[in-house]
């Protein structure tokens, strides 16, 4: 019954794109030989497309290599099948190959640079591939090209052209939708999502951005050379003009058109520009002026693309609560380390400074947080705090000192590998996803299990893994007294609850050291209150929690040591009593109480 | 007196679902200093930045010397007269001192000059720094220096965002002795901060905000004694 | 053999000359907006055509070419900008690239349109033949390269120094903000960065199109040595890139001498992607220290 209802409301919600797909069916069954040709040429874009999608829209990476990916694939194909007589079966795989290895290969120098010097170094490969396709003659048959590239011939049986052809390469776009798709789904889905939009809260609850960035660059790799492959079989001959640079404007103009992440946007882009020529006749080969135009007027008037703008008018459904999905519930919230409790230093900073230009912002702090204990760390605005927190979570490279956490010493350590060793944090500014649900974004902060999770995998795996991480989630909202706003978006929510999901997200990694920036500001004092019984009941679980906060009431409810900066040196250390009587912090912290005149 | 240089009434400023001020009312007199008091988050900043309209309004009205401000831009208000010192000693980290002090100014050459004087008169360690990259001084200089170029249009309206950020106690107090000496040149001046003790020693009277509403108002020698002030600013 | 040294030393410092015009505007346009203009290139390539037909109009123009070709190059900033930019200002970087590189695709399709595919020749703006200076044969044309790209680099210089303008061209590339709080009309320094970084480009699509002609497809290499250049002079620094431009150019008439010349583009790359391992900050650069 409920599965019926179920079905039924997926088909009312997808009816649009079931119409489409139909409407674009029909084109090569209405228009004969040539339109069938066209809708062919159509598919192997859509598989370059996809490709493109997980580097572009979901690693959030603005590669302008694929066009690239593409020729080099079709080049490999051409070389190893007119060269040396390969079949085809073994030149596409080589196609994937090929691409794939040179991906790999320059992942490392590239993926580290920031957006535009990405794009840009991208570009440069591009056109090396370029460069060596028009010149090395003698293998690829230079301005010329290679003719003679032989059809795909599969276990002795021809794939012609015409419907065979469009049926062979349209079922490779739906399985290579369908693997993006497994890839990109589900929590591995809401881990591209917090690295693309929120990268700083990615690293801080251990999620290795640059891994994630890495997999997607080679695996769009290698969906390009599939494409080319199967581009330089159907047409016979591969020329430069795979290589050049309109191939690459062509699949952004399809995935900007389309939609950056939806397999649907890459079909719909795919087939619509392959169109466009075919029904701009009047354009003959200036095409690209057009495409250039409408990139330019889709990136303006629909940001998200085609498919982004008709799932907005589309009503959202809201995630089924965790009771719905049935709940294989994990066992008790993360619990620290409560082998080796209290008394042995869980983090211990050792002269620790780094100067901002003529700024010393941290001046030689050395500071030891003990297992167990919750250490409130005060001091004025600009006195160095989140500095600290941002040089022991690795955000920031201490210019000299040692920090060591547990039996680790982090210093120059990155980010996320900090986290993964049990240090998770809050920020001053939450980093949320702004459009995503409270719950998914408490949810984000767990990296699931199995941290190398099988190559290939069904989708349902990855829906479980989700699954599994809203229902953990959930139970945090409870914990966190916010689970009624589980499905309302982030943008919605109060400051109080902001800094709230954030340390709900933080404790998803089951972390032995919550680190936390300013987590009572902008709370009532009823809120705060809340908050710091709920982070009492933390600290009993054996999490050690380093706090920063200006809210002394909020800290005397819970602190059990009290630490003082300003100007970046520590100046008391010691029980919460002593520390707010020090007359040093009374001066620095509260002014001085005789004031300046 | 004759109206006020500003008058911000039920200013209300949403980020997101939540209210970050909620009909905020306050006055500022010329050559009067008054503080904005209150815990971090408690909406000091955001009020500033809705004065000088960075922070869309979404209710209430802003006059500044009468006239009301709401639909400018925020170029448009500081060149009416009101000078502004952001939070976080902000400064253009490339540019010589001299030349941040002149990029805020109007008027001809010698004009400039002048202004960039007047600011080098009440911050002499600037004047020993002028050709140096700003990016290279020292906290306290930085915010001399963020002042002074807020100070550059000759405003009638100066609002600071916690001038004793960073600053080692002495240095603060001698910033604030400098604001005072600004004031008493016939300058309004709103003062964010959240040492309220060093803002009451300088200022004329305070306002205590809490979760974006106002809390307390009174004179500063009021303020200095009432026991609710610590209480709201540090939280309680 | 002194000469032909000589000679292949003037032909790098010229083309230099012209690189480093390219990247200037480059780097001004990245500074002030935080994205790349990815039709950079293109306005280059957008400049010698305009350059080619202006010549048509005014034969006889000369070194005079030069401020029409910046007036002209200057306008098509401001439309440029108006087009590719203003309409994304508050979007992610991201939208800034597609739309130039969709403005560049519709210039690059434009100039194949109007002018045709082939390479073309660019008017010469000081005659041709060669000028004999202290027994050495040098290029009348070459000089008067070097001698523009000096005149235009130098009074950029006294520009962002000397002028008001140019310091508040400076101020808001470094913190937009701030800008506004300065009182500095902020899209009117944006505009105006767009219009002289298209000048600059236009330039030297002008001066590059008598001895290297023409083609509407050669936007992108020509952005990418920009690109290049910036990467050996360090992230946004304007001596960097001008450092980085002739150095390229020496690399590249070197190698095209003793090689070839696509293998001394592919070499380029090579080492693009070499420094990018080693240095990921840039060959010279050091980032200002500042406050995240």
């Amino acid at each position: 019954m409920i599965d019926t209802a179920c079905v039924r409301d997926r088909l009312k919600a997808h009816a649009p794109l079931l119409l489409g797909g139909l409407i674009l069916a029909a084109l090569p069954i209405l228009g004969g030989a040539y339109a069938q040709r066209v809708f062919t040429l159509a598919g192997i874009y859509a598989l370059m497309v996809i490709g493109y999608q997980l580097i572009f829209g979901h690693a959030g990476a603005f590669s302008l290599a694929q066009g690239a990916f593409f020729g080099l694939g079709a080049y490999a194909a051409g070389i190893a099948a007119v060269h040396f007589g390969w079949a085809f079966p073994l030149t596409f795989a080589l196609a994937i190959a090929f691409p794939l290895a040179v991906a790999a290969l320059v992942a490392i120098p590239v993926l580290r640079l920031e957006s535009h010097y990405f794009a840009l170094a991208t570009l440069g490969l591009a056109e090396s591939a370029w460069l060596v396709g028009t010149n090395w003659a003698a293998v690829t048959g230079g301005a010329n090209g290679l003719a003679g590239v032989p059809p795909i011939v599969i276990a002795g049986w021809t794939v012609a052209r015409g419907w065979p052809l469009l049926l062979f390469v349209w079922c490779l776009v739906a399985i290579g939708g369908a693997m993006a798709s497994a890839r990109t789904r589900g929590l591995t889905g809401l881990s591209y999502r917090l690295v693309r939009e929120r990268p700083l809260a990615a690293a801080s609850v251990g999620i290795d951005g640059g891994r994630l960035r890495t997999l997607a660059f080679i695996a769009s790799a290698g969906y390009a050379g599939a494409a080319g492959a199967l581009f330089a079989h159907s047409l016979g001959v591969v020329s430069p003009d795979t290589l050049a640079f309109p191939v690459m404007v062509s699949c952004l103009t399809m995935a900007v058109i389309g939609g950056r992440a939806r397999i649907a946007g890459a079909i719909l882009g795919a087939v619509l520009l392959i169109h466009l020529p075919e029904w701009l006749r009047g354009l003959e080969a200036y095409y690209l002026i057009a495409y250039g135009a409408a990139a330019l007027a889709v990136v303006i008037a629909a940001p998200d693309g085609i498919i982004g703008a008709i799932e907005r008018l589309r009503p959202k459904r809201p995630i089924a609560t965790p009771d719905a999905v049935g709940r294989p519930r994990r066992a008790a919230p993360p619990t620290g380390d409560r082998s080796r409790e209290s008394e042995s230093p869980i983090l211990r900073l050792d002269g620790v400074s780094k100067s901002f230009g003529g700024v010393r912002a941290v001046d030689g702090v050395s500071l030891t947080v003990l297992r167990g204990e919750i250490l409130g760390l005060i001091g004025p605005n600009g006195s160095g705090k989140t500095t600290l927190v941002n040089l022991l979570t690795g955000l920031y490279r201490a210019d000299s000192g040692r920090i060591r956490f547990d039996d680790h010493d982090v210093t120059g350590r990155l980010a996320f590998d900090i986290a993964r060793l049990g240090m998770s944090r809050s920020f001053q500014a939450p980093e949320l996803i702004e459009e995503a649900s409270l719950l998914d974004n408490v949810a984000a902060g767990d990296r699931g299990r199995s941290e190398h999770p099988p190559l290939i995998r069904g989708l349902s795996i990855e829906d479980r893994r989700l699954g599994e991480a809203r229902a953990h989630a959930f139970d945090m909202l409870v914990r966190f007294a916010m689970a009624a706003r589980a499905n309302d978006a982030a943008r919605t929510l109060g400051p109080a609850l902001r800094r709230r999901a954030e340390i709900a997200r933080a404790l998803m990694s089951g972390p032995r050291l919550l680190v936390l920036d300013e987590p009572s500001a902008g709370s009532s004092s009823e809120e705060a209150a809340e908050l710091a019984a709920i982070l009492s009941d933390v600290a009993r679980e054996g999490v050690t929690v380093l706090v920063i906060d200006h809210n002394l009431p909020f800290l005397a409810r819970f602190a059990t040591r009290l630490a003082c900066l300003e100007v970046g040196r520590l100046i008391a250390d010691g029980a919460p009593a002593d520390v707010r009587a020090h007359p040093r912090v009374v001066e620095a912290y509260l002014g001085r109480p005789d004031g300046a005149a | 007196m004759s109206r006020p240089v500003l008058d911000v009434d039920g200013a209300c400023v949403g980020y997101g679902g939540a209210a970050a001020l909620a009909r905020v009312s306050l006055t500022v007199e010329r050559g009067e200093i008054v503080a904005l008091l209150g815990a971090n988050g408690a909406g000091k900043s955001t009020l500033l930045r809705a004065i000088v309209g960075l922070a869309p309004l979404q209710g209430g009205t802003i006059a500044f010397e009468g006239r009301s401000i709401g639909a400018l831009a925020p170029e448009a208000r500081i060149r009416l007269g009101i000078g502004f010192a952001p939070e976080g000693r902000r400064v253009f980290g490339a540019l010589s001192v001299r030349e941040n002090l002149d990029v805020a100014a109007t008027g001809s050459r010698a004009a400039r000059r002048r202004s960039a004087e007047t600011v080098f008169a009440l911050f002499p360690q600037l004047a020993a720094q002028a050709g140096r990259a700003a990016w290279q001084l020292s906290g306290g200089q930085q915010q001399m220096l963020s002042i002074g170029r807020a100070l550059m249009q000759s405003p009638r309206l100066l609002l600071l965002d916690e001038p004793s950020l960073g600053l080692a106690p002495s240095l603060a107090r001698d910033v604030f002795l400098r604001i005072r000496a600004i004031a008493d040149g016939g300058i309004a001046v709103l003062l964010a901060e959240q040492n309220a003790a060093l803002a009451l020693a300088v200022a004329t009277r305070g306002y205590v905000l809490r979760l974006g509403e106002v809390v307390h108002s009174a004179a500063a020698s009021a303020l200095r004694q009432a026991p609710a002030i610590q209480d709201a600013f540090l939280g309680g | 053999m002194a000469t032909l040294a000589a000679q292949l030393l003037l032909n790098a410092l010229a083309l230099g000359s012209a690189y480093a015009l390219v990247a200037l505007g480059f780097v001004l346009v990245i500074n002030a907006v935080g994205a790349v203009n990815f039709a950079h290139g293109d306005l280059v390539m957008a400049g010698g055509f305009v350059s080619i037909a202006l010549a048509q109009v005014a034969p006889d123009a000369g070194f005079f070419l030069l401020p029409l070709v910046l007036i002209a190059m200057a306008a098509l900033g401001l439309l440029f900008s108006a087009i590719a930019y203003f309409p994304l200002r508050s979007r992610p970087p991201v939208a800034v690239f597609i739309s130039t590189i969709a403005t560049g695709i519709m210039l690059q399709n434009g100039a194949n349109a109007l002018f045709g595919a082939a390479p073309r020749a660019g008017p010469a703006i000081a005659g041709k033949g060669m000028i004999a200076i202290e027994g050495l044969l040098l290029d009348r044309q070459s000089l008067a390269i070097i001698a523009a790209a000096a005149i235009l680099i130098g009074g950029c210089h006294l520009v962002f120094t000397r002028t008001r303008t140019g310091r508040r061209l400076r101020a808001t590339a470094e913190d937009p903000e701030l800008a506004r709080l300065s009182g500095i009309p902020v899209p009117g320094m944006i505009a105006l960065t767009f219009a002289l970084a298209t000048a600059l480009a236009g330039t030297a699509g002008l001066l590059l199109s008598n001895q290297y002609f023409v083609t509407p497809d050669e936007g992108m290499a020509l952005m990418l040595k920009a690109y290049i250049a910036v990467v050996i002079g360090g992230w946004g620094r304007l001596g960097g890139a001008l450092l980085g431009a002739v150095i390229i150019a020496l690399f590249e008439v070197v190698v095209a001498t003793l090689l070839s010349q696509p293998m001394a583009e592919g070499l380029l790359y090579a080492a693009l992607l070499g420094i990018l391992l080693v240095r990921p900050q840039g060959l010279f650069g050091e980032a200002l220290g500042r406050r995240a």
